[in-house]
């Protein structure tokens, strides 16, 4: 009886705690002056240098608004966003790419922000083309545009010098060069140096579509049809592959050479050219000085293409605190506060009025980068892209880079993911 | 009525395991059995609908289903006989007198408590085909004229990720077959001396008879978690090149997070599930047929 009292005591004294602790919230919520939180979601290499000062200055003119930023591993970025939409807890603002836009539209999750865009001063200050680019096929602007880079072409400048070569300007130019750089220093009977690094793991579409998508192949024609198994299609699809299958221009790593192996073969010198964007050029450039120069991609046989690397905000469905939350989208749009976000970044801003303030030792690198503005492209807007370049993308190229599937069974394949 | 209360009680007492079980063990796997008989594309969440068999009949249809079942198959047969070859080796010299066979032991510890994906970074760049330490001994002592892309080649790949799981692995099996070998007594080694019986012999008549029940638990756990585990596949190739490291659960992973897809991943999850019963099932009842015969 004794035990059975002394448990009923416990229980009463937990329970009137727990009530008395319901009450205090029940009087702090009906205050007036509560703070907002605006939750968000981002990833950033290096958060230190430039997220806590934003966030601080942002608080400071938004009184009554707090940022609770959290950075999320790039890696799994997609799948934690995604499963926190289905589970109805997603951040208020979070970081996106163009390529889960169809996927998050499908899932009714993003906030349409043509309201609130158009009573923003900013708007006129950023890239007419980025907005365009952005813009959904629904006709609506869920996404702030946040930063964009542009993929060009790096070139080692000490190897083109030393063979008495100019940076290619066509694909012809670019498989002879190639060739040339490829070189056994050593006299092994194996190459020491490859005249251009592929990407061949995830992330590696960008370097296909440079030469698959200037070349005629198309996801989809102007009908919707597919684009990617007509007979040009899978012929630059084969000089594609064959760079590395039968001209073996690209080290034997290719299959699984991801982004660390593709800078690092460059700044240790096993490969001559490489592409990726801005977003590398200060680490080139700290390695290899003047060694590293940039241009425009090789124009293709149908023109040319080359990958517009985006990234933006977008403010969710499920947020409470929306108007809050597209001030900080806003905020961080902005020039001034563009800039300082760049500057930690690496990459290029969405401000017009930001057009010439990039660091003077990098010129070279934002000229490539402005150059090849006029023939950037996007993936198609498909539900499926997602899963294209994360899973099928690499695993196809992969088979083919091996051999194990020809280059026409590869644009079957990725036909056939879209038609699924 | 006082004998009722006590047959309550025991009850009482595992409720609360029984509840903790239930909630995290029998939902999920209700749930993933109730995925997998769905169309459920998590980004399309107004398209689910009730399918019945058809994502088992697709996985049976599936070329990489069958590509990763038999991967899994190679995955968990070598790791689990290369983690038992090494690990029996090292517990047998860690089970001699020297006097530094304290700090021995500890380090023995070190690539199971190494966290995984640190194991996968170390091993993918020690494998690395253009500065990797492994080309670069291999080259050094004339084992291989240039650098191979371990990783990069669908012949090497696999056994590659197999080679640092099994270095991950091992240390658990020496630990078991240590306590094991710990736990025969000395006397017996001593009596078959008397009777002339040599190394070998007191090897394979007293050694190996006396650890069969601590090899059977060692490795009835370890086939379990060298099924399941992903993290250094998916950190070492990610399943590449093309489809040379897919195993089960990756493929389970892929599906899930990549297409998300999360009907066909759950099915791919129950299958292995149920491959992993057959299989364990018959294992334990192979054991226990072996010891009622002896």
């Amino acid at each position: 009886m004794k035990r059975i009292l002394s448990v009923l005591c416990l229980l009463a004294m937990v329970l009137g705690t727990a009530l008395a602790e319901g009450q205090g919230d029940e009087k702090s919520g009906a205050k007036p002056a509560a703070p907002q939180t605006v939750k968000f979601w981002y990833h950033f290499d290096n958060p230190e240098t430039a997220i806590n000062p934003l966030i601080a200055k942002f608080e400071m003119e938004n009184p009554g608004i707090k940022i609770v930023a959290e950075r999320v591993d790039w890696g799994s970025y997609y799948q934690k966003l995604v499963t926190a939409i289905a589970a109805g807890t997603p951040p208020d603002v979070s970081q996106v790419k163009l390529w889960w836009q169809p996927q998050l539209v499908e899932m009714d999750a993003l906030e349409p922000l043509d309201p609130y865009l158009a009573k923003w001063a900013g708007k006129g200050d950023v890239f007419d083309n980025v907005w365009k680019l952005t813009k959904h096929s629904d006709g609506k602007q869920y996404y702030m545009p946040l930063q964009m880079v542009i993929l060009y072409m790096y070139y080692r400048t000490d190897m083109f010098k030393e063979l008495g070569l100019q940076p290619p300007k066509t694909r012809d130019e670019f498989l002879d060069v190639a060739k040339k750089l490829t070189r056994d220093l050593n006299k092994d009977g194996e190459p020491d140096v490859y005249g251009f690094g592929i990407r061949g793991a995830k992330g590696g579409h960008d370097w296909w579509g440079t030469f698959a998508l200037s070349s005629g192949a198309r996801f989809f024609d102007a009908n919707g049809k597919s684009g990617l198994t007509t007979p040009k299609a899978i012929a630059a699809n084969e000089w594609f592959i064959d760079l590395y299958r039968k001209h073996k221009v690209s080290p034997p790593t290719t299959p699984t050479d991801g982004f660390k192996e593709i800078i690092a073969n460059m700044k240790s010198g096993k490969t001559a050219m490489t592409i990726h964007h801005i977003g590398s050029a200060k680490e080139m450039d700290d390695a290899l000085g003047e060694k590293i120069s940039a241009c425009p991609v090789p124009v293709g046989t149908e023109g040319s293409w080359t990958s517009f690397g985006d990234e933006e905000n977008a403010v969710f469905k499920a947020s409470k605190v929306k108007d809050a939350a597209f001030k900080w989208v806003a905020f961080l749009a902005t020039a001034e506060n563009n800039a300082i976000w760049q500057k930690a970044s690496g990459q290029v801003s969405i401000n017009v009025s930001n057009g010439d303030k990039s660091d003077p030792k990098l010129a070279r690198f934002m000229k490539a980068t402005v150059d090849s503005m006029p023939f950037a492209g996007v993936l198609p807007a498909h539900q499926k892209i997602a899963e294209f370049v994360d899973a099928v993308w690499p695993t196809v190229t992969g088979q083919t880079l091996l051999g194990q599937i020809t280059p026409e069974e590869m644009m079957r394949a990725f036909e056939k993911h879209f038609q699924n | 009525m006082p004998k009722k209360r006590l047959d309550l009680f025991p009850y009482v007492l595992i409720a609360p395991a029984v509840f903790a079980a239930t909630l995290v063990v029998l939902i999920p796997i209700l749930q993933t059995a109730g995925m997998s008989f769905m169309n459920y594309l998590i980004y399309k969440p107004k398209a689910r609908s009730f399918i019945g068999l058809k994502n088992y009949i697709t996985a049976l249809a599936d070329p990489v289903f069958w590509i990763s079942i038999r991967h899994t198959v190679v995955w968990i047969a070598g790791v689990i006989s290369l983690q038992l070859a090494l690990g029996f080796g090292a517990a047998l010299l860690l089970n001699r007198n020297f006097w530094w066979r304290g700090i021995a032991r500890s380090l023995i510890l070190i690539p199971w408590v190494t966290p995984s994906v640190i194991t996968a970074l170390m091993w993918r760049w020690m494998y690395d085909g253009n500065r990797g330490v492994i080309n670069d001994l291999l080259v050094r002592f004339g084992f291989l004229r240039h650098y191979f892309p371990w990783l990069s080649n669908d012949k090497t790949a696999l056994v590659s990720v197999m080679v640092a799981l099994m270095w991950q692995g091992f240390p658990f099996f020496t630990i078991m077959i240590m306590a094991g070998l710990q736990s025969i007594p000395s006397s017996l080694y001593e009596a078959a001396m008397v009777d002339g019986a040599g190394a070998v012999t007191r090897f394979v008549k007293i050694t190996v008879p006396l650890l069969i029940p601590i090899l059977f638990t060692t490795i009835l756990l370890r086939i379990i978690w060298v099924a399941n585990s992903l993290d250094i596949i998916f950190v070492m190739t990610g399943g590449g090149p093309g489809y040379s490291t897919y195993t089960l659960p990756l493929y389970s992973y892929v599906k899930a997070y990549k297409a998300l897809d999360f009907g066909y991943a759950a099915t791919l999850a129950l299958l292995l599930a149920a491959l992993l019963a057959v299989v364990v099932a018959g294992y334990v009842a192979k054991v226990l047929s072996t010891e009622d015969s002896q």
